[in-house]
């Protein structure tokens, strides 16, 4: 094993923050890449070191494998970082980064490729003895889905063969939608991952969407952190996460931890990962994929376990072993995260980027806050609009509700709109707070759930008239 | 102290003031004084401080509501005048609340059907004790509704007559008046009757007459008297009055008395004690008050007219209260400052020729009358066009008024008088406001105004009746919808009266509020000002808790845009405040609704693709309806715009790679027909 003393993070926004903060306390300097618009950032001024990697749009700085790995180069780090999204699943970096001499902290790459693929994917999971969705692995031509459609019902599911995170996935309720459904899960499919290949799957009825978190050592020393429960979603991106989840059994969870551990030690994973489920309403599960990488949504492992998951990564990546078994894991509590996104759930959650005029971020007992945002910064166009996570522990899940419940009111932020007034709402919501939680729970309620008053703060409005009317000497709607 | 008690029975009340002996005074300050010498500006902010004190003058009742106040409320005040008076109630406990209210106009500027009216009166009912009503025809019907209303939802009705001398306005004609008014209050033993004498004109001597005659023939009626300063003898006429029998005055405080409001209550209160009245007043209240205005008074200044002064030739133009000097104001702005006199002399003409009283609407009608038609002779002919019109004018009043006996030249110019009437005008002479107090004015009026086949336009239009029973209901439904789709969401009852008023206004308010919220929080000199320079701060309370806002910074202003910097509770924010003044802004076009066409973009993006993956779109082409039309990216998010309909591109409104801003016009395709 070895010690490293400087990691570069090739990510920006609220994870790469989240990554700097275990390098300092393990004594390793942090570097991290910048693109134009990011210049003042906040994780470029959290970190020990920042390289310019390119103009704003992702395809030519955080996207550039040639420019990250440079930069990583330049700066004499020794091992990458590379968070959630942009590279964090593409083999390709991971073979740039091995061939600069640049250690990857996440699974080597001929996993990564494997399991980035859907098909090859599948066939681990079921050579491994772990259920899978009945699907049409390579869609050729829609008229493979519309036969499929035939056999296992309508809706059926489109997505990108390669990535994942919801981004081009379609669900088609009947015949005629095969063809258009197709065609535009393709053109993102293209676009996102310069990979056209698409991907059907039954629709899982009722479907709770729920995934196991994992680590494994370079020695095949595996355990599981239990698992998080992902249901509310909106446009099948998560927004709000808990660990455990109400649904599964301490049994199940056993059962179906022990299954994951034993076919991720088979197939040769190493770092950090999590193995998605869908359970339908009669109890049978089906895994999904692997996202070979940290998740958005690890802060709710870390809160009931105690385990700080990135720091884990770092060090497994520089050889360490993991130096526990599966009986050390002990799950205290529950905790919930919720997403604050740049958006406005009023408009079918259309982006709201712009400057953060005020911000008043969160704390108190048992609440953390992970963000990269900070008043005055202005949050850009080009990427992802989440901009900020809360996540809330306690005793059982009542306790952590309240406590989110109480963040979510502290939390002042002015200038962009953003799912905050959305988050209190599902909170309020009577099934959330019973466990009635489905992926489909906001599409369901979205006309309840989005109808609070979207106001200013009364002191800023009354400071908006001082402003014009300073800037005037003279009040125009007075005179 | 009446309001203590308010379920009091207003039989009680009146029979109360009329065998006390005693003489007792409304303060006018916040409503008429407000309105005739500060362009009812004073804000929320300075009368909330004024309140308490009223409260311990022992005034009967305070007006405070009403008039054009209402409007300007929504327009320049932004505050709604049902949360004025409810902070009044709340401030002012012991004494009455009054407001004036203008018979079918109520507290707008048209005639409303019954069922506006009654909901308008209801709803204010809960908050205000005195209800002055006045029509500026002294046309009685006209008060019906709102004497239902209030008498009983068991509120004091204060009917007034509208006051002038004329040689038509004798004692005969206005009892006349209140024998109507009596028999539409069933009585008089609930009632105060108000000599509105609006412009200030009567003279100490009538004003006593017509007093004593009112109480020789109802010994038991209690009179108030509401007496503008303008010529300067008012404290002597409101003298005489209470020597006559009137038991209530209306007054405003020393320190708020000018030339056209009211006359100042300390001189007036002890004047009326020499005189041996016992007078309800708690002067060091009084005192207390004029200090309280005295400390904000300065805040109005750009308020107060120009033009001060006593006016004693109101006697013949007889333009109310605070009319008077805006007058000159608007001549002034509008460039015709030197044709005043002339147009003073004017109306004093025309009032002879066209009879009613001088109050709203009647005042305003005569206002933009005469003001439009002396502009009009001086543009065409001079400074001797004028001479010649008054001088044709005098001839006409010297032969008797008998038209026909004029010569030629006399009778055309006369003809040419009325050739511009406005719509209210031509409304007026019609008897849609009601029928004028001394009957229809001369053929030769409708000629004027209606031309050669003006007979045949009397024959066809003129109402003798009510108007009130003509005027169909409205549709309150249709206007709830229309008031819910302007303000676009639900409005409140409240919201709703306001808007069956003064619709634009109101819509404006509130959308001022919900941008703005409560402004009346802030001092006067902030709201109407800001915060002058670098350091200034304002205190306030909000929702319970104290902040501050500090004025940090105000920029040069580049391209039209001055950066102010605020700390708002210790915070520093940036605002960009627009100039309007600085810089032509670029003008986003909008795709309108309810247009099918048009179609707007559902988000702030960039415009990647104009047309589909398989086909470029230009201007000229056939779409499908549902066909992709357009593509908008958003942080990587592609949103395909689909064609509402089948038909031709008949207008591509962005280019590629543009950024689009909401609701902006994207594309405008002309609907295919037959189809």
């Amino acid at each position: 094993m070895r010690e490293f003393k400087k990691v570069f993070i090739a990510n920006r926004g609220e994870i790469a923050c989240r990554a700097i903060r275990p390098m300092r306390e393990l004594g390793i300097k942090a570097v991290v890449g910048y693109s134009d618009c990011d210049e003042l950032s906040l994780h470029v001024r959290l970190a020990d070191e920042a390289v310019r990697l390119g103009p704003s749009p992702a395809n030519m700085s955080y996207l550039d494998i040639d420019a990250v790995v440079r930069a990583a180069k330049d700066t004499g780090c020794e091992a990458v970082f590379p968070g959630y999204g942009f590279l964090a699943e593409n083999p390709d970096f991971v073979e740039a980064c091995e061939e600069a001499g640049l250690v990857f902290i996440g699974p080597p790459a001929s996993v990564m490729r494997m399991l980035g693929d859907k098909i090859e994917a599948r066939r681990a999971f079921v050579a491994s003895g772990v259920p899978v969705v009945p699907a049409i692995e390579d869609v050729r031509s829609s008229q493979d889905v519309k036969d499929f459609g035939k056999k296992v019902g309508y809706p059926i599911i489109i997505k990108a063969a390669a990535g994942g995170g919801g981004k081009g996935m379609r669900k088609v309720l009947s015949e005629e939608e095969v063809e258009d459904a197709c065609e535009g899960a393709r053109s993102v499919a293209k676009k996102s991952f310069g990979d056209d290949r698409i991907y059907a799957e039954k629709f899982i009825k009722g479907g709770r969407h729920i995934e196991f978190q994992f680590l494994v050592d370079a020695k095949d020393n595996a355990i599981h952190l239990g698992e998080r429960e992902c249901s509310i979603q909106r446009h099948h991106q998560k927004l709000i996460e808990e660990a455990p989840s109400n649904y599964l059994t301490a049994h199940q969870r056993k059962e179906i931890g022990n299954m994951v551990t034993r076919a991720m030690s088979e197939i040769g994973y190493v770092s950090a990962g999590t193995m998605e489920f869908l359970f339908d309403d009669e109890g049978s599960y089906y895994a999904l994929e692997v996202n070979a990488r940290i998740q958005v949504e690890h802060t709710v492992t870390e809160m009931i376990s105690g385990i700080d998951i990135i720091r884990k990564m770092i060090r497994i990546a520089a050889g360490e072993p993991l130096r526990m078994f599966q009986e050390d894991v002990i799950l205290r509590g529950h905790a919930i995260q919720c997403r604050i996104n740049a958006e406005d759930p009023k408009k079918n959650f259309a982006p709201s980027f712009g400057k953060i005029t005020f911000l008043r971020q969160v704390s108190g007992p048992f609440v953390r806050t992970e963000s990269g945002i900070y008043q005055g910064w202005t949050v850009p166009a080009y990427y992802d609009s989440l901009i900020s996570k809360i996540c809330a522990v306690g005793k059982d899940r009542e306790t952590a509700i309240q406590r989110m419940k109480r963040a979510l009111l502290e939390y002042e932020l002015w200038g962009i709109k953003t799912t905050i007034h959305l988050l209190e709402s599902i909170l309020d919501h009577p099934d959330f707070a019973g466990g009635k939680i489905t992926t489909s729970f906001i599409e369901d309620n979205i006309e309840n759930l989005t109808d609070y008053i979207d106001e200013e703060e009364e002191v800023f409005k009354i400071a908006h008239l001082i402003a014009e009317v300073s800037a005037e000497g003279k009040n125009p709607h007075a005179f | 102290m009446y309001g203590k008690n308010r379920d009091v029975d207003p039989k009680k009340v009146i029979k109360d003031l009329r065998e006390s002996g005693k003489k007792y005074l409304t303060s006018t300050g916040p409503r008429d004084t407000g309105q005739s010498d500060y362009k009812n500006r004073i804000t929320m902010f300075d009368l909330r401080k004024l309140a308490p004190v009223y409260n311990r003058t022992g005034y009967f009742s305070v007006e405070l509501h009403g008039g054009a106040r209402f409007h300007q409320d929504l327009l320049n005040n932004k505050i709604s005048p049902f949360e004025e008076v409810m902070e009044w109630r709340h401030l002012m406990p012991d004494v009455l609340t009054q407001t004036l209210i203008r018979a079918t106009n109520v507290w707008g500027y048209r005639m409303y059907p019954r069922n506006v009216i009654e909901m308008a009166v209801k709803s204010f009912v809960p908050y205000i004790d005195v209800w002055r009503c006045f029509d500026f025809l002294n046309y009685i019907p006209n008060m019906t509704p709102i004497a239902e209303v209030v008498l009983r939802e068991g509120k004091i009705f204060q009917p007034a007559i509208s006051f002038t001398e004329s040689p038509e306005c004798t004692d005969e004609y206005y009892l006349s008046v209140v024998d109507e008014i009596v028999r539409l209050s069933g009585g008089h033993d609930s009632i105060i009757l108000c000599i509105k004498d609006m412009a200030g004109v009567g003279s100490p001597k009538r004003i006593h007459r017509l007093v004593s005659a009112i109480l020789d023939s109802y010994p038991d009626m209690v009179v108030q008297y509401h007496r503008h300063s303008t010529d300067a003898l008012a404290i002597p006429a409101i003298a005489e009055a209470a020597k006559a029998g009137a038991i209530l005055f209306d007054t405003t405080d020393d320190a708020f008395s000018r030339f056209y409001g009211h006359p100042p209550v300390r001189p007036l209160a002890s004047y009326l004690k020499e005189l041996g009245f016992d007078v309800v007043l708690d002067t060091d209240a009084a005192d207390e008050a004029s200090d309280v205005i005295r400390k904000f008074m300065r805040s109005y200044d750009s308020f107060e007219s120009p033009y001060k002064g006593f006016s004693y030739d109101v006697k013949q133009h007889r333009m109310p209260g605070g009319a008077f000097p805006s007058s000159f104001e608007q001549a002034e702005k509008g460039g015709f400052l030197d044709l005043m006199p002339s147009i003073l002399k004017g109306m004093s003409y025309g009032n002879r020729i066209i009879k009613y009283f001088d109050v709203t609407p009647g005042s305003q009608i005569t206002w933009t009358t005469w003001a439009g038609l002396i502009q009009r002779f001086n543009k065409e002919e001079g400074a001797q066009g004028l001479t010649k019109l008054f001088a044709s004018l005098i001839r006409y009043f010297d032969n008797g008024e008998d038209f026909d006996s004029l010569d030629d030249e006399d009778a055309q110019r006369l003809l040419r008088m009325y050739s511009h009437a406005t719509d209210d005008l031509k409304n007026l002479l019609l008897g849609r406001y009601g029928p004028l107090p001394f009957g229809w004015p001369d053929d030769w009026v409708y000629r004027s105004v209606f031309g050669e086949n003006f007979k045949e336009i009397i024959d066809r239009e003129r109402i003798e009746a009510s108007p009130l029973d003509l005027l169909s209901q409205e549709n309150l439904e249709a206007a709830r919808a229309s008031c819910d789709r302007d303000i676009e969401r639900h409005a409140t009852d409240e919201e709703f009266v306001l808007y069956l008023m003064h619709p634009k206004a109101t819509v404006d308010f509130i959308k001022f509020r919900e941008h703005y919220g409560f402004t009346d929080l802030l001092p006067t000199p902030v709201w109407l000002h800001g915060l002058q320079k670098p350091g200034d701060r304002v205190h306030f309370r909000m929702e319970n808790k104290p902040h501050v806002i500090e004025l940090v910074s105000v920029g040069e202003g580049v391209k039209g845009v001055k950066q102010v910097i605020l700390s708002v509770d210790n915070v520093m924010h940036v605002f960009e405040v627009e100039m309007p003044d600085m810089v032509p802004q670029k003008i986003i076009r909008k795709a309108r609704p309810g247009v099918p066409g048009e179609v707007p973009s559902p988000v702030k993006g960039t415009v990647w693709r104009i047309g589909s993956k398989d086909r470029q779109l230009n201007e000229g082409d056939l779409v499908k309806k549902g066909e992709e039309i357009m593509n908008i990216e958003v942080m990587k998010t592609e949103n395909a715009i689909k064609a509402p309909l089948s038909g031709l591109i008949k207008e591509v409104c962005v280019s590629l790679n543009e950024n689009v801003e909401e609701a902006q016009l994207l594309i405008v395709i002309e609907e295919e027909k037959g189809g």
